[in-house]
């Protein structure tokens, strides 16, 4: 048997530059940018803080012929809390949201999570929506706004349309996103009934995640468990709601051995893989501490026992 | 022994800082020369492999400078010039048609801006005869059926083929080893394996090749040799040494991965050669883990002790794994004999090292040079001897360990000298008391999620590679020293500084020995061309070699001043009455009779000097070093781990060391604070995986999957805590010996000490990971998840 | 509107700059090739070493992952323009603690300490870490860097 040995073309990639050329628009407006989306259809990227793009480029996994800066957009980044829901526009930083106290005192999952992603410089660069629409399994806001059943708005010439961020992934690096549009905002439905947080492991402190944990729960003041919702990072293709395991930790008392033993159930949910951060077994293990982490932060949050 | 000092072992800023936190100093990637080239290197997209044809029509065609291995000597060399030519293997080609690892230098394009240059090199063709699958298990390399890496290498001047893809060897024996183990009433026997870790020194290798009028070459380059980089480059090019001038340009760390000739150097030069302009080529980071990292080793061990814990013998079996070109794993080999020999009093000894060829990216030294990971395993197997003897771990080491008046030999077999200054019971006896070591409890007693526990660790490393006897190993140095024409000095050396302050350390030695402020000593730029011979800053010597030759250039200088100033007197002066010292009234360093109204100026000798036509008062001085003294260090740490996570969090850190005389205690804490780190992440994160298939570096080489600690990740100042030994060197200049080495050096196997006296479980395979710790407690049966 | 070589025009450490770049052109290469201002260090290209670290607007970016196009009309200020009148208390401190040793990393640590102390004056160990976490350095394992940072803190605060 002959194996084919993949080449590897190191000699394209090139982080002192952007090794390629592409075509470059700024638009002003969201109407302007979403023409030229429908212009070039999948040859354009939009450019948003880059820290995924821009990497990606000059390390030559995609090679835009066209790139779309949408900064230059005016009124797309805003944290609104309106009526039952808080809306994100799509030029909104991590750190907005770390600085945000609408989100810290509404979306606590989601402000754990941006506290633990990148560096301060990363933050100030990096947006929400790129982080979403950069769709890796290890995104870190992915699993709080998942607990929160988010919904995103997506835009082209073709109008508008709301995806439950549940839909938006679809595997890594590949959302529900047509190549002409843009994803404009994210909107997340208030819940003040219980709480939520977000847990995460990685190598060092600033790194991708090995495994990820949001909760939200609704937790009795003896501690019992009464609604929850559970997703998950870095253990499958995608984030993940592993519903199975809502399901079964529903009136399961925090720190019991039943709460444990259910949270094993999360095993039939999850597909982890070994690859340079860590290995599919560790993946098994640890996502089952991070989901126990989480719930006893929620009930602690909820007793008001912390922030 | 204490002796009062002027400057030595008092806190002074360093010369170069304000230029470093304005960031006015310029570094190799900073320097821009008018019609400059930027060269880029096109690389084997395969780990091994056999080039048929390489088509550079359509580069050329761009205008761009092109060479291939067609163009350029097919000479093999080794980069690294530090042994004996006799013992220098040599298998490296400037650019090849055989490339041995993924990223190997094939060809290479020079054009007016990088993003030209980088367009030339894609436009490069390379047709291949046959692609292997590479091989990247030493264990493997070495089966008979394996295909061959190298064929032939030259090996001094004498072509040698190599068998089994095993590049080098080296086998010793001492006593009767069989019949040690024969009186041993416990033997322990375990094997380690270490990450393949990278310098990951935060400039990236560059280079800047000048064709002067004339012809002849100016290169600044990221190295830790000048020297060596011109004579390898002489020797490639046959270009005399005289046509080739080598700047010392200040380097942004380097730990080993300059120690060497940089591959991008010879290429570079190739590249000017032919434009006939100047040419820059500067790493990416990607690159630069391509060009060196560290070897991997292999370690079998056994150790026999007595009921009373004294040691029987040892056997110590090393496979290197050394990657597809040597740089200068034989003295490895060498080095990692020497660490452990130099540890404890084995008595009976079997040393089997062989260095075996992969197709990974070439091993190279990476701080330490072997000692750190062989004093790992020693200090780990120790540990596990006291714990079957129920000795108390810091006892054991005391009765066992090769101190004063002992012949030490880290450098190798053929660098062997006596210990004359010994720190090392004073340290572990302060650091025990400091860490609280009898508190520490034993594994079996703790329980609960979060679990600490304390370790220690003990090691060393030399000061240099000199001895009494010239062995295999080039180490000497030299230096100039001249009083200028106002007082002040120049101090002219090509020792580089990494950082750690080497230079300030010399200008303070000099000082000392004068008697006038550091300020008055200049750090000269520094080249090839106007400096003396030096081998390399490596070997934790810069200070004891160079530190001590500039002290004797010191002592000439100040011998001349005496004299000229007996001449200015006039009147007859007993010489022996003269002294030097710094005036505060006049703010200026005078030579003065005690008890006398004599004095004149330094600035008045010197200028008298001048303007009578004295000429120079100067110094030239080379020198060898006759022995390279081991700088002690011992640590204790406490660390926290999560039984939950695997993950293990610093609590405590007491770093101890003897470095004699502390000529820069604040450099001594600052080198200590990073060796600490350094051995966190060989721990516990640092490693370059490869993927069996295509023979690349996991997580497309890139750094986001090289993890080294964060500023979040280490102890805070309040947790670290520094003890320095009194001692005093008496071959070191005023009593000091080197550091930079010894700093981190067993700080690994103190970490991981601490780690087993948490959980009690040990580990034999770095790093260690989260995963490693979950199934160790797994199969211990306490994982409670 | 299509853009192949764009005008740009913004502020550098005070100083006005119109250029013609490139829309591939990295803003750490303008700083350093065309500005000359090489204390804005490469280090990794990639976001992960801290060491091409600017400020933008006031806020800290990496020039390694930033687009010349998109500083246009903004406010940069790199190391040389934070010491223009002299050494700053951080800068100070770097030296008296021995923070520094190859250097390399500095310039973006002492940006980013500046960014810090400007936003949380009277700093703890843990903002410290937090706020400089995103700059590698490999020879002084940070703690003295962590000193001189306090330290800086401290003389600022009791101005
Ligand atoms: C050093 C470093 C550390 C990091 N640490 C973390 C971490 O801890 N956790 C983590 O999850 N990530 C991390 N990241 C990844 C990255 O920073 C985040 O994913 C970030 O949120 C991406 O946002 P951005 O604005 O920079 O996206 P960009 O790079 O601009 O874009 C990312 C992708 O989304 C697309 N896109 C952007 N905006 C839109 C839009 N409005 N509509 C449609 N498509 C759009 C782009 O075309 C691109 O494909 C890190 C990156 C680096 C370099
Ligand atoms: S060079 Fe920009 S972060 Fe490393
Ligand atoms: S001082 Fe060298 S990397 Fe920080």
């Amino acid at each position: 048997m002959v194996i084919e040995i993949p080449l590897v073309n190191i000699t394209a990639r090139n982080t002192h530059i952007i090794p390629f050329e592409f075509e470059y628009y700024e638009p002003r407006s969201l109407e302007e940018a979403l023409e030229l989306l429908a212009k070039f259809k999948g040859e354009a990227k939009i450019l948003a803080g880059g820290t995924d793009l821009l990497v990606k480029m000059k390390t030559r996994i995609i090679e835009p012929k066209v790139i779309v800066n949408i900064k230059r957009i005016q009124g797309l980044r805003y944290i609104i809390e309106e009526n039952e829901h808080i809306r994100i526009g799509a030029l909104t930083t991590l750190r907005d949201i770390e600085k945000s106290t609408i989100v810290e005192k509404n979306l606590p999952a989601l402000h754990d999570a941006v506290k633990v992603m990148g560096s301060i410089q990363i933050r100030n660069m990096a947006t929400l929506v790129g982080n979403l629409c950069n769709a890796s399994p290890a995104a870190d806001t992915a699993p709080p706004l998942l607990v929160y059943n988010a919904r995103v708005v997506a835009m082209s010439t073709r109008g508008k349309r709301f995806i439950p961020l549940e839909e938006f992934f679809k595997g890594p690096g590949i959302t529900a996103l047509e190549p002409d549009e843009m994803l404009v905002e994210v909107i997340v439905k208030k819940n003040n009934k219980g709480s939520s947080a977000f847990e995460k492991v990685s190598r060092v402190v600033v790194d991708l995640a090995i495994a990820s944990a949001a909760v939200y729960a609704e937790i009795s003041s003896d501690g019992v468990i009464e609604d929850s919702r559970v997703a998950v990072g870095s253990v499958a293709p995608k984030p993940i709601r592993t519903r199975i395991l809502e399901e079964r930790i529903k009136g399961l008392r925090l720190g019991s051995e039943e709460l444990k033993k259910a949270i094993y159930e999360i095993d039939r949910e999850i597909s982890p893989i070994t690859d340079v951060r860590s290995t599919a077994e560790y993946r098994r293990h640890i996502v089952k501490v991070l989901v126990w982490n989480a719930i006893e932060r929620v009930y602690r949050r909820i007793r008001g026992e912390c922030v | 022994m204490s002796v009062e000092f002027m400057f030595i072992g008092k806190r002074t800023p360093r010369k170069d800082a304000e230029a470093k936190v304005t960031g006015m100093l310029k570094y190799t990637y900073d320097l821009e020369v008018p019609g400059m080239l930027i060269g880029r290197i096109v690389r084997s997209p395969y780990a091994f492999a056999d080039i048929r044809r390489i088509d550079v029509s359509e580069a050329v065609k761009m205008g761009a400078i092109v060479v291939t291995p067609s163009d350029i000597p097919q000479k093999p060399y080794n980069p690294r010039l530090v042994s004996i030519n006799e013992v220098t293997f040599k298998d490296t080609y400037i650019l090849t048609y055989k490339p041995r690892y993924l990223g190997e230098p094939v060809a290479a394009v020079a054009a007016s801006s990088e993003e030209l240059a980088q367009k030339a090199a894609e436009c490069v063709k390379i047709e291949f005869e046959k692609i292997y699958k590479p091989i990247l298990d030493p264990l493997e390399a070495i089966k008979p059926e394996s295909p061959r890496i190298h064929e032939k290498i030259m090996k001094g001047d004498k072509w040698i083929e190599v068998e089994n893809n095993i590049a080098a060897r080296l086998d010793y024996d001492e006593g009767d080893v069989n019949r040690g183990f024969e009186e041993a009433d416990v033997i322990v026997e375990r094997t380690f394996k270490t990450g393949k870790r990278y310098h990951m020194q935060l400039e990236p290798k560059a280079v800047l090749v000048v064709l002067e009028p004339g012809g002849k070459l100016t290169i600044y380059t990221t190295t830790q040799t000048i020297h060596n980089t011109r004579i390898l480059i002489s020797q490639l090019f046959d270009i005399p040494e005289s046509r080739i001038n080598v700047i010392r340009v200040p380097i942004g760390g380097s730990f080993g991965s300059s120690i060497q000739t940089n591959y991008l150097v010879p290429i570079a030069v190739a590249l000017a050669l032919k434009a006939k302009k100047p040419v820059k080529i500067a790493y990416t980071r990607e690159e630069d883990i391509l060009d060196h990292s560290n070897f991997v080793f292999h370690f079998k061990i056994k150790i026999g002790a007595k009921k009373n814990g004294v040691f029987t013998a040892a056997e110590f079996i090393n496979i290197l794994d050394v990657g597809a070109h040597q740089v200068q794993p034989y003295p490895l080999l060498g080095t990692s004999l020497g660490w452990f020999i130099s540890m404890y009093k084995w008595k009976n000894i079997r040393y089997r090292g062989i260095a075996v060829y992969t197709n990974k990216v070439p091993g190279c030294a990476l701080r330490g040079y072997g000692a750190p990971e062989v004093q790992w395993a020693v200090e780990t197997l120790v540990d596990e001897i006291a714990e079957e003897l129920g000795i108390d771990p810091i006892d054991l080491r005391l009765k066992n360990y090769v101190g004063k008046g002992e012949l030490f030999w880290g450098q190798g077999p053929t660098v062997k000298s006596i210990i004359k200054s010994d720190g090392v019971p004073e340290l572990l006896l302060k650091g025990k008391e400091i860490i609280r070591w009898s508190e520490r409890g034993h594994p079996s007693e703790k329980k609960g999620r979060f679990r600490r526990g304390i370790g220690v660790g003990r090691g060393f490393h030399t000061s240099g590679a000199g001895g009494p006897i010239s062995g295999e190993v080039i180490d000497y140095t030299g230096c100039i020293l001249k009083l200028n024409e106002d007082g002040t000095l120049d101090y002219i050396t090509a020792l580089q500084d990494h950082g750690g302050g080497t230079l300030d350390a010399h200008v303070k030695i000099i000082a000392e020995e004068l008697g006038i402020p550091p300020e008055l000593v200049n750090i000269a730029t520094a080249s090839t061309e106007t400096t003396p011979y030096d081998v390399c800053t490596h070997a934790s010597r810069g200070t004891y070699v160079g530190g001590e030759c500039a002290r004797r250039a010191a002592q000439i200088v100040k011998q001349k001043i005496l004299e000229a100033a007996i001449r200015i007197i006039g009147r007859v002066v007993n010489p022996e009455a003269l002294r030097i010292g710094y005036d505060k009234e006049l703010k200026q360093a005078v030579v003065y009779v005690e008890g006398t109204d004599i004095k004149l100026t330094l600035a008045e000798i010197a200028r008298t000097s001048w303007q009578r036509n004295w000429g120079t008062i100067g110094a030239f001085v080379s020198y060898r070093a006759t022995s390279a003294p081991p700088s002690f260090t011992v640590y204790y740490v406490e660390v926290e781990v999560d039984t939950w996570t695997g993950k293990v969090k610093p609590i405590r850190v007491v770093a101890g060391v003897d470095v004699g005389t502390p000529i820069n205690p604040d450099m001594v804490e600052g080198q200590l604070h990073g060796g600490f780190v350094m051995a966190w992440g060989m721990a516990f994160t640092e490693n370059t995986a490869y993927d069996p298939l295509t023979g690349e570096i996991m997580g497309r080489g890139l750094i986001t999957d090289y993890k080294i600690p964060t500023a979040a990740d280490v102890p805070t100042p309040e947790e670290f805590t520094v003890i320095i030994a009194k001692t005093y060197e008496p071959t070191g200049p005023f009593g000091a010996k080197g550091l930079g080495e010894a700093a981190m050096n067993p700080a690994v196997a103190a970490i991981l000490n601490a780690v087993y006296n948490a959980i009690g479980i040990r580990f034999y395979e770095l790093p260690v990971t989260p995963d490693k710790i979950i199934e160790a407690l797994k199969e211990k049966g306490e994982l409670e998840w | 509107m299509c853009i192949n070589m764009v005008k740009v025009a913004f502020k550098v450490n005070g100083e006005h700059i119109e250029l013609d770049v490139s829309p591939r052109e990295l803003l750490i290469n303008t700083l350093r090739s065309k500005l000359g201002l090489t204390s804005v260090k490469y280090g990794c290209g990639i976001g992960e070493c801290g060491a091409c670290t600017v400020l933008v607007n006031g806020e800290p970016v990496l020039a390694c992952l930033t687009l010349t196009v998109d500083v246009n009309s903004k406010d940069i200020i790199t190391l040389e323009g934070l010491s223009k009148n002299g050494l700053t208390d951080i800068q100070r401190a770097f030296i008296e603690e021995g923070a520094i040793q190859c250097g390399y990393c500095t310039p973006g640590f002492i940006i980013m300490a500046e960014y810090m102390l400007r936003e949380v004056p009277n700093p703890t160990i843990s903002d410290v870490k937090e706020y400089l976490k995103g700059n590698l350095c490999r020879c002084t394992g940070y703690i003295n860097i962590f000193r001189a940072v306090l330290k800086a803190a401290k003389s600022r605060v009791s101005r």
